[in-house]
């Protein structure tokens, strides 16, 4: 029997639940509630790990003749990836660095990322959106929703 | 009461108070249309302004910013898919779809209208059935709610075109996300593996922001640099943005019973306090799919999607309002700011309000209905500019739209932890659509998750009988239709799946 | 590079910081305040009315930050961890003692310098309109014919446990405890009669000249002149005054005259006529005591909350 995704996203789901439904059993239960912390999320997670099975089993037992889809359109997972990836770094970066400086880099970085400018004339575009959303958002945050945006421990700015 | 209400329109209508009105139905619009920032987090800011203005132009602004706030949501929903507030989630579903297929136009002023017609449906509910409605919304305890949220999950979880074992465990995903964390009751660690990040637990909105805001970028930001997507862009941004009013209005028009079923469903969603607008669009729309003579057109961008879901939660203002004006108890966060700021006017709030500050009452019934007329024309000039997000490049729009996800992420409790939930539910919802599990479900379990383990042990602690989730008889009544629910989902879906042999469930959310 | 020289930059920041008359110009930038509970909540309500005043006397914008969750232990950390440089302010009331004791959270009170105590709130016990009992004599009795059956609403391991705990002690009584985080869901299951008792405040008093809730006694030292109706405990042969106290702190190693300035502006915000006029509207009364003072007080009121939570069997084992 071979499992599709959908299958094996199933029995990790339900490995996940068997896990942490013996963990909810060792869960420190005070006296003054009838039932513990761990009553609740027992049920959710017998659901859960019941709900997966089943989806196992639906995998285990469809046609396997089904077409595997994805090779139909190639995809630009690299791009995701780098992207992910860059937003990361600007939520590490924004504690350290501010978030002025941290959101110009991210915002500028994005671009060249997503649509890389070839002339000179795009990156004085490209600079002047994330200088734009940085001026923009922190005016508006900062100044006048009082938002008081992280400041950098690097920069003090 | 038609002289008090004729009283209340006419004193509105003087600058004094109009002027507040209208500035808070704008500040409104535009906070509810920034993903992450908040009906509640704008009316905060709103609040220290009424400081210093009589208490009526303060209530009339804040009223604005509620009303505005329920429909600002809707623009980001429709044209870039991002709910802009919780209360916008269903209109993603088609509002976005149909901006895409190159009818933006139509699609916001689909959901422009409905919220209209749905607020002033549910106005006339607010004036005259306050009383009934409240006395009603007293009688649900912890076994009534806990029902109540089964049913709302069975409603949803049957939402999904895919498979419904994967709607369920969407919800069951849902639901567990809420319990990792500090235990609601004792405060107890669960799930964390000593981790202090995932002790403090994973609040709704980063994961709300960053499930759909990721989803959403991604799934575009794969097709970049591929054959025809250049194409596809340029149709796109040559797409029309006109749109006749007539046709729309029509559109809405023409579906009577689905705009008064919605309305219905969002005052009553509104009326009981913890639940709030995020869930009663969803329900709204499952009740309009499951109405719908066509239900599996829902998801493509049909307009019987958006009606449902924007009369649903301006509708749900009008519902919140109610358990204000009945007892003086905030039924959500937003009424809970307007509460406060109405004793630091000096105003009693309670079960007496109506009847000793009647022109106040009065007055607040007026902002409301005013402020639907108003929020028409504020989004009729906002719209010229709003639409050409559309034709805005990915390459900008992306790295922007993240920027405000993360103040956003970041403003809800001024600190960095949410952002790297945001990041984190990011991921995993891109994950999840990947690989075909509906987003819906997920979140209605992550919104009832909590109240659903608190009225839970509730019940218990007050009385140790299980069977009184049965023999209550609202509670009963509830579980029944839950049940009911479920089998009419499968039965529609059997009968659909027999039509159609083909299935595709990509990007199914 | 950029590295090198920002950091070089926060370190001359921070030395020109602690040569002290840099503070001569504290505050130069808006101030933070942390709320650990919810807009719109008791506390909150407080201190927005507060930060108004407090503003004013202080020279620069005093920026509420709502930082909620887990009984108000997510705010009591993330005070904590705040850079102690007098920008970053705690709004806390008796909780932190509690949480500390009950485990729920691990900061202390102690991790914590005083500014000023602001306000004090005395507890009413307060009944729904659907139980028999009128008077706190026919609550008392109807308490002892059923012990363990008379349902109470409250935050567990929070003031509106400890409460009613006491007056269990202090009138040899049983009661049934509910979990209800705050005071809103309370109001509804009260009147709902889903829950028979709750600790409450004056806030509530529409909804009791409505008869849609009792009031059976108040936790002051003497009748409020608001509700003269309502008896206090110690009348009733209870010992006992119960108020909820809010104050402010700063983290740990705030400069001295940052401190100072801060306490100063406390000073003179709490004596507005108009904030003592906000307050009456919360049912609260106006408690300032200087940073020395609340050190003081603060220490008192934790010996005699871990005694509570000792005798209550709620101290983390």
């Amino acid at each position: 029997m071979i499992l599709g995704r959908d299958g094996i996203a199933g029995l990790i789901l339900a490995g996940i639940s068997l896990v942490l439904f013996v963990h909810s059993l060792g869960l420190p239960h005070l006296p003054i509630v009838p039932v513990g912390p761990g009553f609740y999320p027992r049920i959710v997670l017998g659901f859960l790990g019941l709900a997966s099975l089943a989806l196992v089993a639906q995998d285990a037992m469809a046609q396997r003749a089904r077409a595997e889809r994805a090779a139909g359109e190639p995809r630009n997972h690299r791009l995701v990836l780098a992207l992910f990836a860059a937003f990361g770094a600007y939520v590490a970066l924004m504690p350290l660095a501010g978030f002025r400086l941290a959101t110009f880099a991210f915002v500028a970085a994005v671009q060249a990322l997503l649509d890389p400018p070839r002339r000179a004339a795009q990156w004085a575009v490209l600079a002047a959106v994330a200088l734009g959303t940085v001026t923009a958002t922190y005016l508006v945050f900062e100044t006048y929703l009082l938002v008081l945006l992280p400041r950098g421990t690097w920069t003090g700015w | 009461m038609f002289e008090l209400l004729g009283d209340g329109l006419v004193t509105m209508l003087q600058w004094k108070y109009l002027v507040p009105l209208c500035l808070g139905t704008l500040i409104g619009i535009v906070g509810g249309s920034l993903p992450g920032v908040t009906i509640t987090m704008t009316i905060i800011v709103v609040v220290p302004f009424t400081f210093g203005l009589d208490p009526l132009q303060g209530l009339a602004a804040m009223t604005g910013v509620y009303v505005g706030g329920s429909a600002g949501g809707l623009v980001t929903a429709s044209l870039l898919g991002i709910p802009g507030t919780p209360s916008a989630i269903a209109t993603t579903f088609d509002g976005f779809p149909m901006a895409r297929r190159g009818e933006p136009g139509r699609a916001l002023w689909l959901g422009v209208w409905a919220s209209f017609f749905g607020g002033l449906i549910g106005g006339a509910f607010l004036i005259f059935v306050t009383g009934p409605l409240a006395a009603i919304a007293l009688e649900f305890g912890p076994w009534e709610f806990f029902s109540l949220f089964v049913l709302a999950m069975a409603m949803v979880a049957g939402l999904t075109e895919g498979s419904m074992v994967k709607g369920l465990i969407s919800t069951g995903i849902g639901l567990l996300i809420t319990v990792i964390g500090t235990d609601p009751i004792t405060s107890v660690p669960r799930f964390t593996f000593g981790s202090e990040f995932v002790r403090a637990g994973f609040p709704f909105l980063p994961v709300l922001i960053g499930v759909f805001a990721f989803a959403q970028i991604m799934t575009d930001v794969e097709k970049l640099g591929r054959p025809g997507t250049r194409a596809a862009a340029a149709a796109r941004a040559s797409a029309s943005l006109r749109v006749s009013q007539l046709k729309v209005l029509g559109e809405i028009l023409s579906r009577p019973f689905l705009l008064v079923w919605s309305t219905v469903v969002g005052i009553a969603i509104g009326v009981l306090p913890a639940i709030g607008g995020s869930a009663a669009n969803m329900l709204a729309y499952d009740q309009a799919k499951k109405f719908s003579r066509h239900p599996e057109a829902f998801g493509t961008g049909t307009p019987e999607g958006i009606i449902a879901s924007e009369s649903s939660n301006n509708a749900n203002v009008g519902g919140s309002l109610v358990t204000i004006m009945a007892f003086g108890i905030p039924g959500d966060a937003v009424t809970a700011v307007m509460l406060g700021a109405m004793t630091i006017h000096g105003i009693q709030s309670g079960p007496l309000f109506v009847s000793q500050n009647p022109e106040l009452a009065y007055g607040i019934y007026a902002a409301y209905i005013l402020a639907h007329p108003i929020m028409v024309l504020i989004l009729g000039v906002g719209t010229l500019f709003l639409l050409r997000v559309t034709r805005v490049r990915l390459a900008v729009l992306a790295p922007v739209v993240l920027v405000l996800c993360a103040i956003g992420a970041y403003a809800l409790n001024n600190t960095m932890q949410t952002v790297y939930v945001l990041l984190t539910f990011g991921i995993i919802g891109y994950v999840l659509v990947k690989l075909g599990f509906p987003l819906a479900p997920l979140i209605l379990g992550l919104i009832l998750g909590d109240q659903i383990e608190l009225n839970l042990v509730r019940a218990i602690m007050t009385d140790a009988d299980p069977l009184l989730f049965l023999t209550r008889p609202i509670s009963a009544g509830l579980l029944a239709a839950a049940v009911l629910s479920v089998a009419l989902a499968m039965w529609q879906h059997l009968r659909h799946q027999r039509r159609v042999a083909t299935a595709d469930g990509e990007t199914d959310f | 590079m950029k590295k090198i020289s920002g950091v070089i930059a926060s370190a001359a920041i921070l030395a020109v910081g602690f040569a002290g008359s840099a503070f001569a110009e504290f505050p130069e930038r808006p101030v933070k305040l942390i709320v650990p509970w919810a807009a719109g909540g008791d506390t909150d309500n407080i201190f927005r009315p507060f930060a108004a005043e407090f503003q004013k006397h202080l020279g620069q914008p005093v920026a509420i930050a709502n930082v909620t969750g887990a009984s108000g232990t997510v705010g009591a950390r993330e005070a904590k961890n705040a850079p102690a440089d007098g920008y970053s302010l705690y709004a806390v009331h008796d909780y932190i003692h509690l949480t500390y004791y009950a485990g729920l959270g691990d900061v202390k009170y102690s991790d914590f310098e005083p500014i000023c105590l602001v306000a004090a709130t005395p507890s009413v016990l307060t009944a729904s309109a659907k139980t028999p009992f009128k008077t706190w004599a026919e609550f008392l009795a109807d308490a002892k014919k059923r012990p363990g059956q008379i349902s109470v609403g409250a935050t567990l391991g929070s003031t509106s446990h400890i409460f009613p705990a006491l007056i269990e002690k202090g009138a040899g009584i049983k009661l049934k405890y509910v979990s209800y985080d705050g005071l809103a869901p309370r109001m509804n299951a009260l009147l709902g009669g889903h829950i028979d008792l709750t600790d409450s405040n004056l806030t509530q008093k529409g909804k009791v000249e409505a008869g849609l809730l009792r009031f059976l006694a108040i936790a002051s030292p003497e009748r409020d002149k608001e509700m003269p109706d309502v008896p206090t405990l110690k009348e009733l042969g209870v010992n006992l005054v119960y108020e909820v106290v809010r104050g402010l702190l700063v983290p740990k190693g705030t400069p001295a005259p940052a401190r100072a300035k801060l306490e100063e502006a406390c000073a003179k915000a709490t004596k507005e006529a108009s904030f003592a006029e906000a307050m009456k509207k919360q049912g609260t009364r106006v408690a300032f005591l200087n940073a020395k003072d609340y050190g003081a007080f603060l220490d008192k009121i934790d010996g005699e909350n871990k005694t509570i939570m000792t005798e209550l069997g709620l101290m983390k084992k």
